[in-house]
């Protein structure tokens, strides 16, 4: 298994190759006739850069506790996530092969994406209601992944603005990942009403996360600016496996002695992002390659 | 040519995916018992892996009626999951562990609040627990199993002695012998004071070694590990403590008479993971050396497990830590080397109680826990067979 996720970057290199294999080569140099011109356009290479802003969503799938009630419900003490929240971002390198409409797109990307849960604990005395704690854990989840996508996008019109729709699929590989824990609480039982915090705790989370898979959609728009051409896109990331690492879920000491097991997750991530993209083929020594 | 490309991806993704795994679940996990009551208190005593792959917990809890601890009991699943507790009868107190196992069955002995009479209880391995038996004795201390009898340490109150009997599943007293604690209050107090909990844990420990049963236990003013035939009434040996200051902390035989042990000293900790005794004279416990470990709490209670990892023996030692973390480390059995360590624990305070090989080969460590740094809770570490070995192999 672990053969096959080394391998999945090579993989989508690959499949970016074979794009590339698969043009055919230009035999006569540049052509300059109108009707040689649009045949020309419905070919060409993009390459660019965009960066934006994401934020995402975790799915619970199966939930997994430390702390397991003997005299409550369970659910007393579940997490609750918080969904599109906490701001993200991510920068990308795009590499688009145009045509007749249709772009084949490979688009490798750096995202840091944060989510956060939150629970509670409780204990009393039902003879002496004086005697109560409170705890509340703040959870906040910072992943980093080198995304490796392959997208399709149709230009929906092939004016100078050409809005687009993109369906694509994506593999995540974790570069890294932090966690970071605020407790806080209110004890009533010291005689008063004792509202406390502590500082957060700080671990690397590294082990507990792993590599994932997903499916995009979005949509977005490009402006033709000169010879170069501006983009806004924004895409949905459905995360179809699990990120948690299932054989280390508890294996962080400093969480698990806090009571925090990693439940199975998917995550969900709303993407916007702007960028520019340069033509790799030009018409003539004027440069002019758009159909402006 | 691309779609093919496509297609092999795709294959290769859905094959990368990361599903929950049941085998994982169960190899690892760390859980902690929780009841919202504030003035709620439990902590393990010992705890046996049940056939079912699940776990049996005995344990002490606060009670009102009494100054001795109750009895607790607690059954979870094979994922560490709770299934049940019992909460037993508060006219039943100061429960002794380890759990003993006859039949099919597990035993454990406690004593009556009222008459301070030994009990001897049975559970199945759901939990279950049957009427006990009265077998006699006073102030259960520390027990053993022997075949399919028990060994018993106890402490009668009334001739002032440490008494080693050997009793059937059903209670019968086959055999047994007392050894004089000493004349006066003084050596008393320490005993009492464990019983009460009102003072330290003394470490009571039982059981036989060879054709010796051995005891550690007040013997001649002094806390001694005393070895014994149950026959005459003066003892074969004795390793000699300092009163209640010094002593050996835990026992365990090994292959060719020799043991692997704990000792403590005015507060130091001592590991001897290989050690011969005398066991059939006088000697004392301050001379037999060993690894100092000056991060263990003072007179720190210590368990000590054999195992076998692959093809080796390893010796592994328990205690907890002044960092409030329970610390595990490992030794050759055959060299006595150091061969590793682990360190369980963070945030809340944490201290063994008792830990176990497991069918899959992990390690399952039992403790008590400080939820929100006061509440005392039992905890369970599993360690997956593969952690067991990278820390000690």
């Amino acid at each position: 298994m672990m053969y096959l996720k080394r391998m999945l970057p090579v993989l989508l290199l690959l499949l970016v190759c074979a794009t590339v294999l698969a043009q055919p080569k230009k035999k006569g140099g540049l052509i300059n006739k109108p009707n040689q011109q649009n045949k020309f356009l419905e070919k060409q290479w993009w390459l660019g850069i965009k960066a934006g802003t994401n934020l995402a969503q975790a799915i619970p799938t199966k939930r997994y506790t430390v702390v397991t009630p003997t005299n409550y419900a369970q659910a007393l003490n579940d997490k609750e996530y918080d969904s599109f929240n906490n701001t993200g971002s991510q920068a990308t390198l795009e590499a688009t092969f145009y045509y007749k409409g249709f772009s084949f797109s490979a688009q490798p990307t750096y995202r840091h994406s944060r989510f956060t849960y939150s629970n509670q604990f409780q204990w009393d005395n039902p003879e002496n209601v004086e005697e109560r704690l409170v705890l509340q854990y703040d959870q906040e989840q910072k992943l980093d992944y080198a995304d490796f996508p392959f997208i399709i996008k149709y230009d929906i019109l092939r004016d100078k603005f050409r809005p687009y729709a993109q369906v694509g699929i994506f593999y995540s590989l974790l570069i890294n990942a932090n966690k970071a824990v605020a407790v806080s609480g209110t004890d009533y039982a010291s005689g008063g009403t004792n509202q406390f915090s502590n500082d957060p705790i700080i671990v690397g989370a590294k082990d507990l996360f792993d590599n994932n898979w997903g499916l995009m959609a979005g949509a977005g728009l490009e402006y033709n600016l000169g010879n170069i051409r501006v983009v806004l896109d924004a895409s949905y990331w459905k995360g179809m496996s699990n990120i948690s690492n299932v054989e280390s879920r508890y294996g962080s000491d400093r969480l698990a002695g806090i009571g925090d097991a990693q439940d199975d997750m998917k995550l969900n991530n709303f993407v916007i992002s702007a960028g520019v993209l340069f033509p790799m083929r030009f018409l003539s020594s004027s440069f002019k390659t758009l159909d402006r | 040519m691309r779609l093919p490309v496509l297609l092999l991806a795709i294959g290769f993704l859905t094959s990368c995916s990361n599903e929950a795994d049941p085998s994982a679940d169960k190899a690892s996990f760390t859980r902690i018992y929780d009841t919202d009551n504030f003035n709620a208190s439990f902590y393990p005593i010992d705890m046996k892996q049940t056939p079912d792959g699940g776990f049996l917990i005995l344990g002490g809890r606060r009670i009102n009626d009494s100054n001795f601890s109750g009895i607790y009991i607690m059954k979870v699943d094979e994922y560490g999951g709770f299934v049940s507790e019992l909460e037993v009868d508060p006219a039943f107190v100061n429960p002794v562990g380890p759990l003993l196992e006859s039949g099919g069955n597990y035993y454990f002995f406690a004593m009556n609040a009222v008459g301070l009479q030994t009990q001897l209880f049975q559970l199945d391995a759901s939990g279950t627990l049957s009427d006990p038996i009265n077998v006699g004795a006073a102030y259960p201390a520390a027990a053993a199993q022997d075949g399919t009898n028990f060994i018993l340490l106890s402490y009668d109150n009334l001739n002032k002695q440490s008494v080693v009997s050997l009793i059937t599943p059903t209670g019968s007293i086959s055999q047994s012998q007392g050894f004089t604690i000493g004349a006066g209050d003084a050596v008393e107090e320490p005993i009492i004071e464990h019983f009460l909990r009102t003072g330290r844990q003394l470490p009571f420990l039982v059981g036989k070694a060879g054709g010796q049963y051995y005891f550690n236990g007040f013997y001649n003013y002094t806390l001694s590990l005393v070895f014994t035939n149950l026959t005459d009434n003066e003892p074969e040996g004795v390793v000699q403590g300092q009163q209640d200051d010094g002593g050996i902390s835990q026992a365990v035989p090994l292959d060719g008479g020799t043991f692997a042990l704990a000792r403590f000293n005015f507060g130091d900790n001592y590991i001897l993971p290989k050690s011969t005794l005398n066991t059939n004279g006088v000697s004392a416990s301050v001379d037999l050396g060993g690894n100092s470990f000056p991060e263990l709490i003072a007179n720190a209670p210590v368990k000590i497990l054999r195992i076998t990892l692959g093809t080796t023996k390893r010796v592994l030692y328990g205690s907890n830590t002044k960092s409030s973390q329970i610390g595990l480390f490992g030794y050759d059995e055959t060299t006595g080397d150091f061969t590793g360590s682990k360190y369980l624990g963070f945030s809340n305070p944490f201290e063994l109680s008792s830990f176990l090989a497991t069918t899959d080969g992990g390690l399952a460590v039992c403790g008590t826990t400080y939820m929100a740094g006061r509440f005392p809770r039992v905890c369970i570490f599993k360690l997956s067979a593969d952690e067991v070995s990278q820390s000690f192999q």
